[in-house]
């Protein structure tokens, strides 16, 4: 009894652990009746292409992803599928990976390079490796067109913007001030018509007149000519240099008087400078003069002094034998 | 009055006190079981019998939830899917949902009422009537003899277990697929690998190994920590049962955060 309740764990284990590796395994893609062989491509991208994905080739699956990896060197990422090895493929097969559904699932296809004759597919210099290329996400896509609605709605708003009720008020009244800006002009330029005739004429007038100008002022210098050709230029200038002679020493001259005159100037300056410091001295009361002129009595006493000295002179005068005395021996 | 405001604060200390004092005992348990492992000759004999117990009597339990549950799966996903999405996605949702969440926490839920109860009741019962208690009295390694087995039973067999409810789930899952929801086989096939990957499968068994053992080590620390005779038996049954259920769902969330 004990055996066979043993026996039961034993069942029990061995049935889990097959269904665990053969359902991991099948589920892995690896458990495919037939013959398989395993093929490599490098990509610059692999989008999101899982392993276990299918393999694709001309529509019909042949195999599933079975490892994605980023290369040692970090260049590519090599992806290796096992497909059916009865499967021929072209000599110039490339892979391409693309969406499967909208739902976030990839698939690899193998194919002739025709249809993505413009992808830039990554090759490498290793035999036996596909060259491929991952086409771009869905959200890439989608981003992608986000953008150029995000930039047809900004066009759209502007265009809106621009072309309002207002502005198209805006736009026919400045049509309709246009047109009558232009009949205006039209009128203006009617009326100018005969103007610019009358002008025409004038101007035609005027340029008669300056061509008979010119013909007189021709005449002019043909005399000047003449006059050149008989010499009387050169005595008249001859006199002028004579003339400038004249004038030079007439200059020189000049120029000593001029410095006598400053001489003068400087004596006469420096004159009125002693009188001013004499007339200062003056009013301040300073020196003898001005003792004069402020006392009184002084001037009272130097008026007696000099009556008596008017009369000691006419004494003198008539008795100089009183005063003076000579006597040779 | 000053009672009634501190309670609050002392029956979170006193709460917290307790789960600490209670993870040091399962903790000083499962290194005493650790220990315990060196007694070859107590606990290897007993293994086969505890797998039996643990796993192969499980079996059926566990494969008659997981059924319904990849029944039920298949006829939301479509109902949820219904012109919108893909009718193959069916199987996408019913593949990844068995094999990383319902198959292990459904499987680790059932057997935690089954296994863990059972676990805590036996030794429960054992402690409340002193046979424990002889054991030590005969220099028997009680833990060697009652604990080791039933925890490396759990360790071995719940993923073993949840595998094969796994297979169950999402087998039940493609034949609904097939009768129900007019799906190819192809379709639901297509679904099942399309975003397979092997890590799913790791994932599933390293959550159910986990579940295996807290589910029996706790179940041990319940029984093996019984007092009170037959009514502390059913209180340590029915704490075992909830605690484990309690860690299973923390679990779960810990592994989908440290490995997804």
């Amino acid at each position: 009894m004990n055996d066979r309740r043993d026996a039961l764990v034993g069942v029990v284990i061995l049935a889990a652990l097959v269904v665990i590796t053969l359902g991991t395994l099948w589920l892995q893609g690896v458990m495919v009746p037939g013959e398989r062989v395993d093929v490599e491509a490098a990509f610059s991208d692999v989008g999101m292409i899982q392993p276990g994905a299918g393999v694709k080739f001309r529509g019909v699956q042949i195999g599933r992803i079975r490892t994605v990896e980023v290369d040692e060197s970090g260049e590519f990422v090599r992806v290796v599928m096992r497909i059916d090895a009865e499967v021929r493929l072209p000599d110039d097969a490339v892979v391409v990976l693309s969406p499967e559904s909208m739902f976030g699932d990839w698939q690899a296809e193998i194919q002739a390079p025709g249809r993505f004759s413009e992808a830039r597919f990554t090759r490498i210099d290793e035999e036996g490796v596909l060259p491929g290329y991952a086409l771009p996400d869905i959200s890439e896509l989608t981003a992608a067109a986000d953008e150029i609605s995000d930039n047809l709605a900004s066009l759209t708003e502007r265009v809106g913007i621009a072309f309002s009720e207002e502005t198209a008020q805006n736009i026919a009244s400045l049509v309709a001030n246009v047109e009558e800006v232009t009949t205006r002009l039209a009128d203006l330029v009617d009326q100018q018509a005969a103007s610019f005739t009358e002008v025409t004429d004038g101007v035609q007038a005027a340029v008669d007149e300056i061509g008979g100008a010119a013909s007189q002022a021709q005449r002019s210098f043909a005399g000047i000519d003449s006059l050149l050709v008989r010499g009387n230029v050169e005595t008249s200038l001859m006199n002028l240099e004579t003339i400038s002679s004249n004038l030079a020493a007439l200059t020189g001259e000049l120029d000593d008087t001029n410095e006598d005159i400053r001489n003068l100037v400087l004596q006469v300056d420096s004159t009125f400078a002693r009188v001013d410091r004499v007339m200062t001295e003056v009013e301040e009361g300073d020196g003898s003069l001005a003792r004069l002129l402020r006392d009184p009595t002084l001037a009272g006493e130097l008026e007696a002094a000099a009556a008596e000295l008017t009369l000691l002179l006419e004494d003198i005068r008539e008795n100089p034998r009183r005063y003076l005395r000579l006597s040779i021996f | 009055m000053t009672r009634v405001l501190l309670a609050p604060f002392t029956l979170l200390g006193q709460g917290s006190v307790r789960l600490m004092s209670g993870l040091g005992s399962w903790g000083r348990l499962v290194g005493d079981s650790i220990r315990a492992l060196r007694h070859l000759d107590v606990w290897v004999p007993l293994l086969v019998g505890q797998m039996r117990r643990v796993g192969a009597d499980s079996v059926p339990i566990a494969l008659f939830i997981a059924m319904f549950t990849g029944i039920v799966l298949a006829l939301q996903a479509s109902y949820t899917f219904t012109g919108a999405i893909p009718l193959y996605f069916v199987g996408v949702l019913v593949g990844k949902t068995m094999m990383l969440e319902l198959g292990p926490v459904l499987t680790g839920l059932a057997l935690s009422g089954r296994v863990g109860a059972n676990i805590s009741a036996e030794l429960g019962t054992m402690r409340v009537t002193e046979q424990i208690d002889a054991l030590e009295t005969l220099a028997y390694p009680p833990l060697a003899y009652l604990v080791v087995p039933r925890v490396l039973a759990g360790i071995v067999m719940f993923p073993l277990v949840t595998a094969l409810a796994i297979a169950v789930g999402i087998t039940s899952g493609w034949l609904t697929s097939l009768a129900l929801l007019d799906m190819t086989t192809h379709e639901f096939v297509r679904g099942l690998t399309l975003f397979f990957e092997t890590f799913d499968v790791w994932f599933a068994l390293i959550k159910a190994t986990s579940f295996g053992f807290v589910v029996t080590s706790i179940g041990c620390y319940f029984g093996f920590h019984t007092r009170g005779g037959a009514e502390g038996v059913g209180r340590s049954t029915t704490r075992a049962v909830v605690v484990s259920s309690m860690v299973i769902l923390v679990l779960d969330a810990f592994w989908a955060v440290t490995l997804l």
